[in-house]
C-alpha cells in the first residue's frame, strides 16, 4: 500500500511539473522549411526554450508559395490563430494592420530599448514596418530580392567578367549563349521570380513619377519609359537570355540547376545563399552583380531591389507577452549573428559588421550599404493582383509571346479590370 | 426472439409513428447537416460574389462588378475554351481509346486478362501523383521523353512540352487519356460481355464482317454505356483541376488555364477572394445548364417509340 501511495504521489508530482512546464505555448507560423536558415531557427528556438522552461514554441512551417497563397490567410482567420507569423514588409503589413490582424508593437518596442537595437532606417513608413506611425512588423532580415548570381568557373572559362553596363551585360549573355552555355536560368512559372527583376529593370529606366503613377493607377503603363524597359527585356531575349522552359520551370528547380553548375547566371534574391549551403558542392564558386546601370542619368541607376521581412504578433495572440519575449530573444545580437553567418542579413545594429560572413553574404551587405537607394518589389508594395499583372506582362516579352508594345497594352487592359 | 409487433393488429403495425409537424423532427438532423454544409456555404458564396473582398479585410458591396469583370476577363473566357478542348480530347483519348481497347481485349485467350489489368492500372493511381510523375517525364532538361529522343539521335525534337502554349494542353490530354482510358475500358468491357454471342454468330452467317458487326451490333448495343461515359467525361472535364494544377497550373500564359485553376489563382494567389467566388458561381451555373441539356437530350435518345 505504501508503495502504491508513493507511486501515486510521484505520478501526481510529475503531472504537476509537466503541466507547469507546458503552461505557456506560443505558436509561430513561417515559410522557412530548409537550408541553413532553418537550422539556425531551430537552434534559437531550442535555446529559448532552455532559457524559458515555462514556454514551449510550436512551429507551423509552410512552403513559401503555399504560405503566401493559402497557408497564412487560413490561419489568420481561424479561431486558433498563431501568436506570431512571418510577413513581408510593405503592403501586407499595412493590409494586416487595417484588417486588425497585426498587433501595435509601439509599447513593446519602447520597453528595454528594444527598438534602439535596430538600424534606424527600418523604422520608417517606406521600410514597410510601420503603418500610420505605429510599428507592426519586427524586422528580422534584410533581403535583396533580386541580384544576378553567376558561376565564376563558367565566366572564367569564357573569359568574361561581371558587366558594368546593360550593353556589356547583353553582350556577355550573347557570348555565353553562342558558346553553348545556358546563359541565364530562371524558373518563372509563378511569375514573381522574373517579375521582381523586371520591375527593377523598369525602376532603373522609367522616370520615378511615371513608374509610381502606373502602379498607383493614376497613370498608364503604356508610356515611353515602360516601353523602353520592355524593349531592354526583348533585347536580352534576342541575345539568348531566357531559357526555353522559362514559364514551365519552378523557382526552386531553376535555383538547383544553377547550384549544380549547369547555368552561367541566375537572377534571384539573397536567400540563394542559405540554399547554396545545403545544395551546392563545396567547390562550387559563385558571386553576384546587381542589374547593371542602364541609364546613367536615371536617379535610381545604382539602386538595389529589396525588402525587409520579419514577424508580426497577432492581435488576438493567446500569449502576446511570451510572443514578444521570444521575438526579443530572436533579435538579440548573438542570435542575429548566427542568422547572418547562415546567410541572412540582419537589421540589428552592428551584427553584419561583427559576424563572420561568408563571401556572398558579405557582398550582399556591401551592396545594401553602398546603394544610394533601395527599390521595393511591387508585390510587397501594391495589391498582389496589380503586381502580378505587371509580372505577367514582362514575362510575355521575355518568352517572346508578345511585343513590348502589345504586352503594355495587355497590361493596361488587365489592370483596368482589377477592382480598386 | 419474438417479433415486437406480433399480436398487434396489422393496421396498427402499418400506422405512421407520428403525424403532422412531428415528422419534421425526424428529418431535422439531416436538414441541419444539409443546411450547415450545403445551404449556408452556397448562400454565403452568393453573397460574397456580389462584394469586393480580398479575404483579409471586410467585404464591400460591389453589385454586379465581379460578373461584369468575368465577362470581360479574356483568360476566364478562354478557360472555358480550354476545358471544351480538353473534354473533346478526353472523348478521344479516354472514351474512344477505352472502347477500342475493350473491343480488342474482349477475349478469354491467355494473357488478355493480364493486359486488361495493365491498361486499368493507372486508374488506381491518384490524379495528383500521376500529374507529378508525368511532369517529370515531360521535363525539358531531364525528362524521360526528351532523354529518349536525344538518345535516339532526335534531339532536335526535344521540346519544353509543358512550357510552350502549342504543346502544353495536348500533353495534358494525353496524360489524362493514359490515366482514364482503362476506366472506360472496364465499363465497355463489362457491357460487351453482356451482348449475346448468338447475335454475332447470326451476323457472321449473314456474311457480316468484323467492321460491320462492330458498327451494326456492338456500337448500338453499347449506346447506353457510351452515354454514361460521355456524361462522365463532360462533367469530369469541367471539374478537372488536379492534373492541370500539378502539371502546369494554367501555364504557360494561361494556355492550360481551366475554370478551376483560374478560380484558385484569383481567390488565393491574387487575394481576390470575391472575384474567385463569383467565377465559382458562374462555373456552377454553366455545369448545371450543360448537365440539364445533356440529360434532356440523352433521355430523348434513350426512349424507344413504337
Amino acid at each position: 500500500m505504501q508503495v502504491l501511495k508513493g507511486s501515486l504521489a510521484l505520478f501526481a508530482a510529475a503531472l504537476m511539473t509537466t503541466t507547469a512546464l507546458a503552461a505557456t505555448e506560443i505558436r509561430i507560423t513561417h515559410a522557412t522549411t530548409g537550408g541553413a536558415e532553418k537550422e539556425v531557427l531551430d537552434k534559437i528556438i531550442a535555446d529559448f526554450e532552455a532559457a524559458n522552461p515555462d514556454i514551449k514554441v510550436v512551429q507551423i512551417p509552410f512552403d513559401d508559395d503555399v504560405y503566401s497563397n493559402t497557408g497564412l490567410i487560413t490561419q489568420l482567420q481561424s479561431n486558433d490563430v498563431p501568436d506570431i507569423y512571418f510577413q513581408w514588409a510593405g503592403f501586407p503589413v499595412k493590409r494586416d494592420a487595417e484588417a486588425g490582424y497585426a498587433m501595435d508593437l509601439t509599447e513593446a518596442l519602447a520597453s528595454d530599448g528594444w527598438q534602439d537595437t535596430f538600424v534606424p532606417s527600418v523604422w520608417t513608413e517606406g521600410a514597410g514596418t510601420m503603418v500610420d506611425g505605429k510599428p507592426y512588423l519586427v524586422p528580422t532580415s534584410l533581403d535583396v530580392t533580386n541580384t544576378i548570381w553567376y558561376n565564376e568557373a563558367i565566366f572564367e572559362e569564357n573569359g568574361i567578367s561581371p558587366p558594368a553596363t546593360w550593353d556589356e551585360f547583353v553582350a556577355l549573355t550573347k557570348t555565353l549563349t553562342d558558346a553553348g552555355e545556358i546563359a541565364i536560368i530562371q524558373g518563372n512559372n509563378e511569375f514573381w521570380p522574373f517579375g521582381n527583376w523586371a520591375s527593377h529593370i523598369a525602376a532603373k529606366v522609367v522616370p520615378p513619377a511615371e513608374y509610381t503613377a502606373a502602379f498607383e493607377r493614376t497613370g498608364k503603363f503604356s508610356t515611353p519609359g515602360f516601353l523602353k524597359a520592355f524593349e531592354h527585356i526583348a533585347e536580352l531575349r534576342a541575345a539568348g537570355g531566357f531559357n526555353r522552359d522559362l514559364q514551365g520551370l519552378g523557382a526552386d528547380p531553376a535555383m538547383a540547376t544553377f547550384l549544380e553548375g549547369s547555368a552561367a547566371m541566375h537572377p534571384i534574391g539573397s536567400w540563394l545563399i542559405g540554399t547554396a549551403k545545403e545544395l551546392a558542392d563545396a567547390d562550387f564558386r559563385y558571386a553576384s552583380f546587381d542589374t547593371p546601370v542602364i541609364d546613367p542619368d536615371h536617379p535610381l541607376a545604382h539602386s538595389v531591389i529589396g525588402t525587409a521581412t520579419g514577424f508580426v504578433v497577432h492581435a488576438r495572440a493567446k500569449n502576446p507577452d511570451a510572443a514578444i519575449k521570444f521575438l526579443k530573444f530572436y533579435t538579440l545580437p548573438a542570435n542575429q549573428v548566427l542568422r547572418a553567418e547562415a546567410g541572412t542579413l540582419s537589421p540589428i545594429k552592428g551584427v553584419n559588421e561583427t559576424a563572420n560572413l561568408d563571401a556572398q553574404t558579405d557582398q550582399m551587405a556591401r551592396m545594401l550599404a553602398e546603394a544610394p537607394a533601395m527599390v521595393p518589389p511591387p508585390d510587397t508594395t501594391y495589391p498582389v493582383a496589380l503586381a502580378e499583372a505587371y509580372y505577367q506582362a514582362a514575362a510575355y516579352v521575355a518568352a517572346g509571346e508578345k511585343s513590348p508594345g502589345d504586352a503594355l497594352s495587355w497590361l493596361d487592359e488587365t489592370v483596368a479590370l482589377i477592382a480598386e | 426472439m419474438a417479433d415486437a409487433g406480433a399480436g398487434r393488429p396489422i393496421e396498427d403495425r402499418t400506422a405512421p409513428v407520428a403525424k403532422g409537424a412531428v415528422n419534421l423532427l425526424f428529418i431535422a438532423p439531416a436538414m441541419l447537416l444539409f443546411g450547415l454544409f450545403v445551404l449556408w456555404p452556397v448562400g454565403s458564396a452568393f453573397y460574397y460574389a456580389f462584394t469586393h473582398w480580398d479575404g483579409f479585410t471586410a467585404p464591400r458591396w460591389a453589385g454586379l462588378d465581379n460578373f461584369q469583370r468575368a465577362l470581360a476577363d479574356s483568360v476566364h473566357l478562354m478557360s472555358y475554351v480550354h476545358v471544351v478542348l480538353y473534354i473533346l480530347g478526353t472523348l478521344i483519348f479516354e472514351v474512344s481509346f477505352g472502347l477500342l481497347v475493350a473491343v480488342l481485349l474482349n477475349s478469354d485467350r491467355r494473357g488478355f486478362a493480364l493486359m486488361r489489368g495493365l491498361f486499368f492500372s493507372p486508374v488506381v493511381l491518384s490524379m495528383s501523383a500521376a500529374g507529378v510523375l508525368w511532369a517529370f517525364v515531360l521535363d525539358y532538361r531531364s525528362g524521360l521523353l526528351n532523354s529518349v529522343l536525344k538518345a535516339l539521335g532526335a534531339g532536335e525534337l526535344a521540346q519544353p512540352w509543358l512550357s510552350q502554349p502549342s504543346t502544353a494542353l495536348i500533353a495534358i490530354m494525353i496524360v489524362s487519356g493514359w490515366k482514364y482510358a482503362g476506366f472506360y475500358m472496364a465499363i465497355f468491357f463489362a457491357a460487351l460481355r453482356r451482348i449475346p454471342r448468338n447475335i454475332y454468330e447470326a451476323a457472321t452467317l449473314d456474311g457480316a464482317g468484323p467492321a460491320v458487326q462492330f458498327f451494326q451490333i456492338t456500337l448500338p448495343l453499347l449506346r447506353q454505356n457510351a452515354m454514361v461515359a460521355v456524361l462522365l467525361a463532360v462533367t469530369g472535364g469541367f471539374a478537372g483541376f488536379d492534373l492541370f494544377f500539378t502539371m502546369t497550373n494554367g501555364n504557360p500564359f494561361g494556355a492550360t488555364e481551366v475554370p478551376a485553376t483560374w478560380i484558385m489563382k484569383q481567390a488565393f494567389d491574387k487575394n481576390q477572394m470575391s472575384y474567385g467566388i463569383s467565377l465559382t458561381v458562374v462555373l456552377a451555373a454553366v455545369v448545371m445548364a450543360i448537365s440539364l441539356v445533356y440529360l434532356r437530350v440523352s433521355e430523348r435518345l434513350s426512349v424507344h417509340r413504337y
